[in-house]
């Protein structure tokens, strides 16, 4: 099946979460586009696809998923590519978006996103399982750097070094999250500046902008917590070389009332002009 | 190592199964954290009556017991716990109420997603010869058998009304579940209709029905008991179409 790439699309939009379904639904909020996680509505029949519908008469959307296993030395499920093949019909998303991590292993599913070691092993099995799924989905997939807690000392090369050998190989594309560049590199001891050097940002094609929390040992990607100010000043350094993507709010745990969310959606709009004036 | 070896073995320290000394045990931590409190997380979601009715304490004791002896294996959270009202039932064998509560949170929470039906309405209710017709339901439908007033305090949970003590009648009684539109639905059954339905669901016929019917009822009401369960049966949404056998 050809691979239909993405397209540019520029806008600010918010991940759409359970305690706002009804806000989107009743009233057009001032978002460019939503972000749905894709497993919430890879079901069968009943409120989840009556909701994305009525979502999709007014937005855009992008389909965010958690579960596809690409870094796994497992072959991607077939099952799950079907599903999510079918709600890609439903939906005509924007994109179909993932992680570069690995979530379980012979028949054992973590529901966590699990990192990988950057080394040629694991490229090749993560290229085999993008390939795939690219191939079933007809797209190209656009897929999100991780937060880790973890490095391997068997990692070959840099994550901005593993990510674009993916691209290169695999033609998709990335989902640059902010928050998790600023978690990986704070918990391993690096710079930021050193953690970006080399990614290839002109494959960029949606942003993330969230929170997290500081754990007993390190910083923890919780998505429950406002953008904080490191984050934002991260997404300002490097907003204006990003061209046209779409940036987001994710918020997963302690949502607040829409209006918070909406203005952490209106600030990110302002860096980026703000960001665009100073680079012309 | 190998990629392969590696995964192995993080998987296997993730779910607490063996503690990896080659990886680091600060990060480990997190992602074993990570791990169990997702499905304790997911757990108090789909049982959300069960723990208002066990209490935070003994209810997160019972998901731990669950996490620890069950890893998830399907790519949807929705699959995870399918065995926690089983295992309530086992581990609180005197309370029947608290795994019957389960079942019921569990069931109404697997509703939600099923394959759309349309159901028939009273004017479809027609057949040449009803001896032999039997029913196929909307995929929605399930059923179990009561042995507490489940039904009763997972309503008064729900209503935020004082929920009464639990009792075992024991009397035959059951609960059906379903999904009518969009909205999972439940109503408790009596034994005659907990029976009947049973039936139904696997495939007898309405003349089937009415043998069953026989015993408890005297031949002039069974016609008249059939026809009232089937009516309701159609009214609440629970039958897709009529087959003739």
């Amino acid at each position: 099946m050809p691979v239909q790439s993405p397209p540019a699309f520029h806008g600010f939009g918010l991940g759409l979460r359970v305690p706002h379904y009804a806000d989107f639904i009743a009233t057009q909020q001032p978002v460019d586009f939503v972000e749905v996680i894709s497993e919430n509505f890879m079901v069968d029949g009943g409120r989840p696809l009556d909701i994305i519908e009525r979502v999709r008469e007014r937005y855009r959307v992008a389909l965010h998923g958690v579960s596809m296993n690409l870094g796994s030395v497992d072959e991607v499920d077939s099952g799950y590519l079907r599903r999510l093949r079918a709600l890609a019909r439903r939906v005509d998303p924007l994109w179909i978006s993932d992680h570069v991590s690995w979530t379980g292993i012979d028949g054992f599913n973590s529901h966590d996103l699990l990192p990988l070691p950057y080394t040629e092993e694991a490229l090749d099995a993560l290229v085999a399982n993008v390939s795939i799924a690219q191939d079933v989905l007809g797209r190209a997939l656009v897929l999100e750097n991780p937060s880790t807690y973890i490095a391997f000392a068997d990692s070959m090369m840099t994550e901005a070094a593993f990510l674009s050998a993916l691209c290169e190989r695999t033609g998709c594309y990335l989902l640059l999250d902010v928050n998790n560049i600023y978690v990986s590199a704070t918990n391993h001891g690096r710079h930021t500046d050193d953690w970006l050097q080399g990614l290839p940002l002109e494959r960029v094609r949606q942003v993330h902008l969230a929170g997290h929390s500081q754990g007993r040992d390190m910083l923890i990607d919780t998505h429950d917590a406002p953008v904080p100010d490191p984050v934002w000043d991260l997404y300002a350094k490097f907003a204006s070389r990003l061209g046209q993507v779409a940036t987001m709010i994710e918020r997963d745990d302690h949502i607040p009332p829409l209006g918070v969310l909406l203005a952490e959606v209106q600030h990110a709009r302002e860096i980026a002009a703000s960001s665009a004036r100073r680079a012309a | 190592m190998s990629l392969h070896e590696l995964q192995r073995r993080f998987a296997a320290s993730v779910a607490g199964q063996h503690e990896s000394t080659d990886l680091d045990a600060r990060g480990m931590r997190v992602y074993a954290n990570n791990y169990r409190g997702q499905l304790i997380a997911t757990l108090r979601d789909t049982y959300a009556k069960t723990r208002l009715w066990l209490g935070d304490d003994d209810f997160d004791l019972a998901a731990g017991r669950y996490v620890d002896a069950n890893a998830p294996s399907s790519w949807t959270l929705d699959a995870y716990g399918l065995g926690f009202p089983e295992m309530l039932e086992a581990d609180y064998a005197d309370d029947p109420d608290i795994g019957e509560l389960a079942w019921l949170d569990g069931a109404l929470r697997r509703a939600f997603g099923t394959r759309d039906a349309e159901a028939i309405g009273p004017e479809e209710l027609v057949a040449d010869d009803w001896e032999r017709v039997a029913f196929v339901f909307v995929p929605s439908v399930r059923f179990r058998h009561l042995r507490s007033n489940a039904v009763a305090i997972w309503s008064a949970l729900a209503n935020e009304v004082m929920p009464p003590a639990a009792i075992c009648p024991d009397d035959g009684r059951g609960v059906r579940v379903w999904r009518r539109d969009l909205s999972p639905q439940f109503a408790s059954m009596d034994a005659g209709e907990c029976a009947c339905l049973d039936l139904a669901l696997a495939g007898a016929t309405f003349g089937e029905i009415c043998e069953l019917l026989s015993r408890p009822y005297p031949s002039l009401r069974v016609a008249a008991e059939a026809g009232r369960l089937l009516r309701s049966w159609v009214s609440d949404g629970l039958i897709e179409t009529l087959r003739q056998e």
